[in-house]
């Protein structure tokens, strides 16, 4: 009964703030539920046949989560996840009740699949019992928001202490992710097993043993702290990988590698550059694994994923031009979104749009972290744009650019403007922005009739 | 120690030498190393994480009478944030471990319930005087008597003694939180909590670092070859503004 109240509140409240046009209601009526009933979550949640998913980590989360909704669907899954990102426990909880019945008796999908923010897991491990939880990395990411990495990977570990039965589905390559199997036992590992190695220095992300502290050897290094490492000092070294990718090859646009799981080994292609698109693909194929579905249903579907929204997108032009949209949101997503261009050397033309807004990160250092000397090579002609044009033109600057090449413009729509009235016929403009940069320019381009509207 | 970009204050250090045919070499100094701070032109220390911090202070201390030697002599130092706090006497962390610093400043710190957010910009003119012909000598001619950067800290440092600040607040939370004073002097040595990075918006204050280490290598140095500093400036008027108007946090 307290369900239904609960979930009659919640309806009554979507409808208000519908009405009166508040917001786009996204959590409030979940907010309502849970005061009329704190157990909203795990009632609802707990009626889902096919269990809950959870998918956390600092990059790759929405991407991972978009791949993996994908292949469930493919093997006949319908699948519930809270895919616009309102990811704090109200939002879930709004969610969860989009997507029942009026008397709450019955959920319409029979899987839920979640991103959850690295800081609400305790919340939402509080609320859910999980079936499996994959976690993707752990970079430094707007650490004005949630303090130090360190303490994330704590926060994490102890949530999922709160989860005994579920599976975790580890990162093997980044040791701090792959210590969190001290908090959670019932372990899986992915990881890559390749011969790639990074061009970049990869100075920022700790690279120090989580037991004693030393620094790691890492043969190879794949990227920021990723890799097959080994401690010199007291012999810690990445897990054996119960799934893997090996063979990869990359251009600026798609990716190509094995998948090697217990269960035989399959091709994959993906058409989003980059190896860290590639260890999305890889997290979503091990979860999918475990949950059962077959090889060749999860290869096709990757074929045909297109990246979360904003974070990757081709946007065609007349006369064979191109946007292509790359979100940035740390050093090294940014270090390795740069180094993806060079992945042919084809002069470029790219704007870069730095905004400092609370969902950009209020502190811009990142971007000295960021290896902005690696583009000079593809380089082209680079515009710079956002709240703190300024900074990146001065990064720029300091990363030995030729100055001449650079433009300072401070408005985004004027910028894209600019960008692609300087391209040629089948020339392509790289738009590396940060999220709320990113949004603009899409509304930008939404009103040129370029994109189509928000939602997809 | 790296962490809230502390690269840009290497590289922005580096570039400014380099532009003016100074040559430069950056020698990374990890937990055990052999190092001679007497051959040092500029010491570095930036910020960690906590359980960085005590990894690094143990061998910060057995480091100390060596480094602390060098500062008497002149030796330019830029301390930022766990820097700052492991040159002065302590750190005690909101859990109570007391970590010991080598007391370079006569400062101690204590964890805040509070961590402190935010764009700062801080008022140096007092340090003016000191700092004669080189002060403020950006191009354009106009001096300046701002730094600015982001501080992210939840260690309140408090200054004894005579130990002089480093700035004092025009925006931002500052040392001890209360909108006062930031940072501290020793010397040639200069500890703070901005990051930004804090030396590519704030091209004097780097020259003045580089300045410090010519005069302590070769004597009296009277100036530096002067550089098109436009972009830096704009990017530090830019900050000054966006600093008006962005939020700050205490959480």
């Amino acid at each position: 009964m307290r369900k239904f109240l609960a979930i009659l509140a919640a309806e009554t409240a979507r409808a208000i703030s519908q009405i009166t046009k508040r917001g786009s209601g996204s959590a409030l009526p979940g907010l309502v539920a849970q005061k009329v009933d704190p157990a909203i979550i795990t009632k609802l949640s707990d009626m889902l046949p096919g269990g809950v998913i959870l998918i956390t980590g600092t990059n790759g989360k929405t991407t991972t989560a978009k791949m993996v909704a994908g292949i469930l669907e493919a093997a006949g899954h319908k699948v519930i996840y809270n895919f616009s990102g309102s990811n704090l426990s109200r939002g879930i909880a709004s969610f969860l009740i989009q997507h029942t019945n009026f008397w709450g008796t019955k959920m319409t999908g029979d899987i839920g699949l979640f991103e959850v923010d690295e800081a609400t897991m305790p919340e939402i491990l509080a609320l859910v019992r999980p079936k499996a939880i994959v976690v993707t990395n752990l970079f430094r990411d707007q650490l004005d928001r949630y303090g130090e990495v360190d303490k994330t990977a704590q926060i994490i570990g102890k949530s999922l202490a709160l989860a005994p039965e579920a599976k975790i589905i580890l990162n093997a390559d980044d040791p701090l992710v792959a210590s969190l199997s001290k908090y959670n036992k019932n372990v899986l590992y992915f990881g890559i097993d390749d011969d790639y190695k990074t061009q970049s220095k990869g100075a920022i992300d700790s690279r120090n043993c989580i037991s004693c502290g030393a620094e790691l050897d890492f043969n190879p290094r794949y990227f920021g702290h990723l890799g097959n490492y080994t401690c010199p000092k007291c012999g810690v070294s990445r897990p054996k990988l119960d799934y893997s990718l090996s063979g990869l090859t990359f251009s600026v646009e798609d990716s190509k590698a094995t998948l090697v799981t217990p269960n035989g080994k399959t091709d994959i292609a993906i058409q989003l550059p980059g190896l860290y698109n590639l260890y999305n693909a890889l997290s979503a194929s091990a979860l999918a694994d475990f949950l059962g579905i077959k090889g060749d249903i999860v290869a096709k579907t990757l074929g045909t994923v297109s990246a979360a929204f904003g974070r990757m997108e081709k946007i065609a032009l007349p006369d064979g031009r191109n946007i292509f949209l790359m979100l940035v949101k740390n050093p090294t997503g940014f270090t390795q979104t740069i180094e993806t261009l060079t992945f042919d050397e084809k002069p470029k033309n790219i704007l870069i749009a730095l905004n400092d807004n609370f969902a950009d990160g209020t502190d811009i250092s990142w971007i000295w972290d960021a290896e902005m000397e690696i583009i000079q090579k593809v380089a082209e002609n680079v515009i710079v744009s956002g709240i703190r044009a300024e900074d990146m033109q001065l990064r720029l600057k300091y990363a030995g650019y030729d100055m001449g090449k650079v433009t300072l413009e401070d408005d985004l729509a004027k910028s894209l403007e600019l960008g692609i009235a300087g391209l040629a016929a089948g020339e392509t403009l790289y738009v590396l922005p940060t999220y709320t940069a990113m949004l603009e320019l899409r509304r930008t381009m939404s009103s040129k009739g370029l994109v189509k509207g928000f939602m997809e | 120690m790296n962490l809230y970009g502390d690269l840009g204050n290497i590289i922005t250090l580096v570039r400014r030498c380099e532009w003016r045919g100074i040559e430069a070499e950056v020698v990374n100094v990890k937990a055990g190393d052999k190092v001679d701070f007497a051959t040092a032109d500029i010491l570095f220390m930036g910020g960690g994480q906590d359980s960085g911090q005590k990894t690094i202070a143990d061998d910060l201390v057995s480091r100390g009478p060596a480094i602390k030697k060098e500062i008497e002599e002149g030796l330019p130092a830029l301390l930022v944030c766990g820097g700052f706090q492991l040159f002065g006497h302590y750190f005690q962390t909101s859990e109570g471990d007391k970590i010991p610093g080598i007391g370079v400043f006569d400062a101690y710190t204590v964890g805040g319930e509070k961590r402190l957010i935010g764009n700062v910009v801080v008022d140096i003119a007092h340090l003016a005087s000191e700092w004669q012909n080189q002060f403020g000598q950006a191009s354009g001619g106009a001096t300046h008597t701002t730094l600015v950067g982001f501080e992210n800290h939840s260690g309140q440092t408090i200054l004894q003694g005579g130990t002089k600040p480093f700035g004092y607040v025009i925006r931002g939370f500052g040392n001890k939180g209360d909108g006062g004073y930031e940072g501290a002097v020793y010397k040639n040595a200069f500890g703070t909590y901005l990051h930004g990075s804090l030396l590519p918006k704030n091209p004097w204050f780097a020259d003045h670092l580089i300045m410090c280490a010519l005069n302590r290598r070769y004597g009296h140095v009277d100036s530096l070859i002067q550089l098109d500093d436009s972009i830096e400036i704009s990017a530090h008027d830019a900050a000054i503004e966006r600093s008006k108007t962005a939020k700050t946090l205490s959480i």
